[in-house]
C-alpha cells in the first residue's frame, strides 16, 4: 500500500510542479532550462553594461532624446523576454523571432543616434554587447544551426554599420558567431540528454510498477490458485478437473510475472531464456540456463515461433497425457534446443501417411525456419518413444555473448 | 517412513499451513513452520530436521543466504527449494550453496512426497529444471574468462546424462538408452552437483581471503 501512497503524491504533484521537475511523463522536461535562466542573467548584465557606457557617452550623442528612447526599450523588452522565457510556455519560435528583429532593429537605430565620429573611433553604441543577448537567445532555442546562423547576422549588422573591419570588429565577429555555435551545441546536447534520462525514467518507473504487480499476485492471486488445485486434485473427480485448470492459470501467471517482457538489451539482442519461459504450463516443462541466452531479436523471435509450433504440434499428436520437455543449451558459437514428448511417437514406415495427415508440413516447416537461421533441425521418433527434435542454431558473429552478464562471476552471494 | 522430519519455510502463512498439513497427513512428522529465514536458521538448530522445504522468496530474507547456512551448520538437516519457476539464479545459487534439490511449486504432491524421501535419504533431486540449470552454469564456467582452470568440468557422459535429465528422462530410462547402470546414472548426476557445491566453497573460501574478510565469523 505504501507504494502505491507514494504513486499517488506523484501524480498529484505532476499538476503542480513546473517543468524542471523530472517527471516521467508523456511531457518531458526542458533540459533547456538552466540555458534559459543563463541566457536572461546575462541581457541584464548586458542591459547594465549598456547602461554605464549611455551615461558616460550620452552627451556626446547625435541624438540623445533618441538613444534615451532606445535605451528604455531595450530595458523594457529585456524584462519582457526574461518574463516569457522563465516559463516554458513563453520559449516560443515567434518570440524568439521577434527577439531577433527588436534586437537587430534597435542596433541599427544605434547609427543614427551616434555621431559618424563615434562610430569611426570604435566607441560602444547605445545597444553595445545587448545585441549578443539575440545571438544566445537563439542558441538556446534553436541550438547550434541556428545559433551560428543569427551569430552571423550579429556580425554582419555589426560590420555594416561600422563600414570598417579592424580588430576589434575581428574579434567581435569571432565572439557573435562563437558564442552562437557554442551555446547552440549546449542547447542541443541538453535536449539530447534531458530526452535519454527522461526515457531511462519512464523505463524504471515501469519495472517499478510491474514488479509491485508481480509482488502482489505471487502474494494473492497465485497463492489462492496453489490451494485450489493441490485440495481439487485430491477430491478428485470433477474437482480434480478444475484443479487442473487452477493449476494450468497458476503456471501461466508465474511464468508471465517471472520473465520481465523481453526487451531488447542495448545491443539489440534479445534473452531467448526468458522469451521461452512463457511457454512453459502444467505439462510442458521448460528447463534453461540461469544465465541470459542473448541472441538478435529476429532470431530469438524466430526460434521462439519455432519452438511453439513444435509445441503445438506435440499437443495435437502425442496423445492427451504425454508430456513435452524442452531444453535450452547456450553452447557460445550456438544454440540447441531440445523438443522432447513421450507421446506416442510416429510408427516406422508411417511418416508417409502422417504427411498425409499433416503432420509432415509442420516437420518441413521447423526445418525450413531453422535452415532459413543457418541451423539444423532433426528429428527422432519411434514408436512408443514419443518423439524428440534438436535445432541447432549458429549464433550470429555480431551478437556477441556477455558473459555472466547480471551475473556474479561464479561466486553466489 | 514415518520417521522423515520436516520443517517448511515459507513466507506465506497459506501456503505454508497448506503444506504442512498435507504433508502431516501423507505420515512425515512436521517438525516445526518458519516464515523468514532468520527464524528457519534458529529453529533448525535445534528441532535438526532431517529435510527443510525451503521457498527462495522469503520477502525481504535471503532464502539463498538461509539454505548455505542450514546446509553448513546443521548436520544431517538437507535442504531442498520448493520455488516458484522463473526465480532461475536464485535456485542454483541455492544448489550451489548445498541444497540437495529443487521442485517447482506447482509439482503434484506425490512428486513432492517422492523428493522430501529421496532428499531425506541423500539423494539429489534432480527435476528437469534443475539439470537446465546445471548444465547451463558448467557452460557458463567453461568460457567465461575469470573462473580460469579452477573451474570444475563435466565428462562427456555427464553432460549427456544431465541433458536426458533435462529432456524428462528418467534415471531408468536414461539407463537403458546410454546402457549403463542405474547405479551409474544416480552417480553421474550426484557428482555434477558436488562439483558445482565444492568449487562454490572453494570460490567463496578464495573470494573472502582476497577481500580481507576471513576475520568474518558469521559464516562459522
Amino acid at each position: 500500500m505504501a507504494n502505491q501512497r507514494t504513486t499517488g503524491e506523484r501524480v498529484d504533484s505532476r499538476n503542480t510542479t513546473s517543468d524542471q521537475t523530472l517527471q516521467p511523463s508523456t511531457h518531458p522536461p526542458d533540459g533547456r532550462s538552466p540555458l534559459w535562466r543563463a541566457h536572461n542573467v546575462m541581457r541584464v548584465v548586458m542591459l547594465c553594461y549598456a547602461l554605464i557606457w549611455f551615461t558616460i557617452l550620452v552627451d556626446d550623442y547625435a541624438y540623445p532624446l533618441l538613444g534615451t528612447a532606445v535605451l528604455v526599450v531595450m530595458a523594457l523588452w529585456t524584462a519582457f523576454t526574461i518574463h516569457r522565457y522563465r516559463h516554458r510556455s513563453g520559449r516560443t519560435n515567434r518570440l524568439v523571432l521577434a527577439d531577433q528583429v527588436v534586437v537587430t532593429a534597435l542596433f541599427a537605430i544605434c547609427a543614427l543616434v551616434m555621431t559618424d565620429d563615434q562610430l569611426k573611433a570604435g566607441l560602444p553604441t547605445v545597444v553595445t554587447i545587448w545585441q549578443g543577448s539575440m545571438v544566445t537567445s537563439a542558441a538556446v532555442q534553436w541550438g547550434m544551426l541556428g545559433g551560428g546562423i543569427c551569430g552571423v547576422v550579429a556580425a554582419v549588422g555589426n560590420l555594416l554599420m561600422r563600414g570598417l573591419i579592424d580588430s576589434n570588429m575581428a574579434m567581435d565577429t569571432v565572439l557573435h558567431v562563437g558564442t552562437g555555435l557554442l551555446l547552440g551545441l549546449a542547447s542541443d546536447t541538453a535536449v539530447r540528454s534531458t530526452e535519454r534520462l527522461s526515457k531511462a525514467l519512464r523505463a524504471e518507473a515501469a519495472t517499478a510498477e510491474r514488479e509491485r504487480l508481480a509482488r502482489s499476485i505471487h502474494d494473492s492471486v497465485l497463492q489462492v490458485l496453489a490451494r485450489v488445485r493441490k485440495r481439487g486434485a485430491e477430491m478428485g473427480g470433477e474437482a480434480a478437473d478444475l484443479a487442473r485448470l487452477a493449476g494450468e492459470q497458476e503456471v501461466t501467471l508465474r511464468a508471465l510475472i517471472a520473465s520481465s517482457p523481453p526487451e531488447p538489451d542495448e545491443d539489440g539482442g534479445q534473452d531467448l531464456a526468458a522469451r521461452l519461459q512463457a511457454l512453459s504450463t502444467a505439462r510442458v516443462q521448460i528447463s534453461v540456463p540461469a544465465t541470459p541466452v542473448p541472441l538478435p531479436v529476429a532470431t530469438a523471435s524466430d526460434l521462439f515461433s519455432t519452438v511453439r509450433e513444435a509445441l503445438e504440434n506435440a499437443d495435437r499428436h502425442a496423445g492427451d497425457e504425454a508430456r513435452v520437455w524442452v531444453l535450452l543449451e547456450d553452447l557460445t558459437e550456438e544454440v540447441v534446443i531440445s523438443i522432447r514428448d513421450d507421446g506416442e511417437g510416429i510408427p516406422e514406415g508411417r511418416l508417409a501417411v502422417a504427411e498425409s495427415q499433416g503432420r509432415m508440413g509442420v516437420a518441413q516447416s521447423i526445418r525450413g525456419r531453422v535452415e532459413g537461421l543457418g541451423g539444423t533441425a532433426t528429428l527422432e521418433t519411434a514408436p512408443g518413444e514419443g518423439t524428440e527434435w534438436e535445432l541447432r542454431v549458429p549464433r550470429p558473429e555480431s551478437s556477441d555473448r556477455q558473459h555472466g552478464s547480471g551475473h556474479r562471476g561464479g561466486v553466489s552471494r | 517412513m514415518i520417521d522423515v522430519s520436516v520443517m517448511v519455510v515459507d513466507d506465506h502463512p497459506m501456503w505454508r499451513d497448506g503444506v504442512a498439513r498435507d504433508l502431516q497427513e501423507r505420515g512425515f512428522e512436521m517438525a516445526a513452520t518458519a516464515g523468514d529465514a532468520e527464524a528457519a536458521l534458529r529453529i533448525a538448530r535445534t528441532v535438526r530436521p532431517d529435510v527443510v522445504l525451503m521457498d527462495l522468496n522469503l520477502g525481504d530474507t535471503s532464502g539463498v543466504e538461509a539454505s548455505r547456512q542450514i546446509t553448513q551448520e546443521v548436520s544431517g538437516t538437507r535442504v531442498l527449494v520448493l520455488s516458484a519457476s522463473g526465480e532461475h539464479s536464485d535456485v542454483l545459487e541455492a544448489v550451489k550453496a548445498g541444497a540437495s534439490g529443487y521442485l517447482v511449486k506447482s509439482a503434484s504432491a506425490e512428486e513432492l512426497v517422492d523428493a522430501i524421501r529421496r532428499t531425506a535419504m541423500g539423494d539429489a533431486v534432480f527435476t528437469p529444471g534443475l539439470a537446465g540449470l546445471v548444465l547451463g552454469e558448467y557452460r557458463r564456467m567453461a568460457v567465461a574468462p575469470d573462473s580460469g582452470s579452477r573451474a570444475p568440468t563435466l565428462t562427456p557422459q555427464e553432460t549427456n546424462v544431465l541433458q536426458q535429465v533435462a529432456k524428462g528422462l528418467t534415471a531408468r530410462q536414461i539407463a537403458n538408452k546410454l546402457v549403463i547402470s542405474h547405479r551409474t546414472v544416480e552417480n553421474h548426476v550426484q557428482s555434477t552437483l558436488r562439483k558445482l557445491q565444492l568449487h562454490n566453497r572453494v570460490e567463496l573460501a578464495r573470494y573472502a581471503i582476497e577481500h580481507g574478510l576471513d576475520g568474518d565469523d558469521s559464516e562459522k
